[in-house]
């Protein structure tokens, strides 16, 4: 038994189905003696470039403890469904329980002023850019 | 010589002491990529190799579920 973190995308019309298809993966799962540690669900988020000419997607996460025959055949269940755009699996060295920083609802308050604070280190780095360039200059003359 | 004073660069996660870089962090990713999505050299950010390499690979994951973009041109 190994520990895996899956993260797959859902057609965004399909939205309806995702606790029907998490209800599946966990008896798939649970039948093979696995376990699932952390369950999150995104929601629909926009995606940061289209796929298959979708903008937006819903965004599972599990963390799973299994063996290999039952991780095959989950993966066989995402490339046979059709509502799943697109999954990726990777292993964990431990059981991962504590919230993502993505599922955190927050109010819009909060939301902005980490925009803020986003763009202040991006000012940041170009200051950064510009000084290293003098820096150049200043070892050419 | 320059002109302008040049503030030390330094490590963040280094200083913070991070266990490993999440792939699903983005406020602290999206410090270290350009405007055009591109992944920031540690020479100009300061960050260690050790946690180059997780931030790397961290913003490739992001990039392949599309919490992050490739390029600005999609």
């Amino acid at each position: 038994m190994r520990h895996y973190e899956v993260v797959f995308l859902v057609h965004p019309d399909q939205s309806e189905q995702v606790p029907a298809m998490t209800e599946r993966y966990r008896s798939m799962i649970e039948a093979e003696g696995g376990h699932i540690h952390r369950l999150e669900d995104w929601g629909r988020r926009q995606l940061a470039y289209p796929i298959s000419k979708m903008h937006k997607a819903h965004y599972v996460l599990m963390n799973i403890e299994c063996g290999q025959a039952t991780l095959d055949e989950l993966i066989g269940a995402f490339r046979f469904n059709d509502a799943v755009l697109r999954h990726m699996v990777m292993r964990c060295d431990r059981a991962i329980t504590e919230p993502s920083p993505l599922i955190k609802p927050k109010d819009e308050k909060e939301e902005r002023e980490e925009r803020a604070e986003r763009f202040d280190s991006d000012d940041r780095d170009a200051d950064e850019d510009d000084r290293a360039t003098d820096e150049a200059r200043a070892e050419a003359e | 010589m320059s002109r302008f004073f040049r503030r030390r660069k330094f490590c963040r996660f280094t200083a913070e002491n991070v266990e490993q870089i999440d792939y699903k962090d983005l406020a602290t990713l999206k410090a270290y990529i350009t405007e055009t999505g591109k992944i920031v050299p540690s020479r100009i950010t300061g960050t260690r190799s050790y946690y180059q390499r997780q931030l790397s690979l961290a913003v490739k994951r992001a990039r392949f579920l599309a919490l992050l973009p490739y390029t600005d041109q999609h």
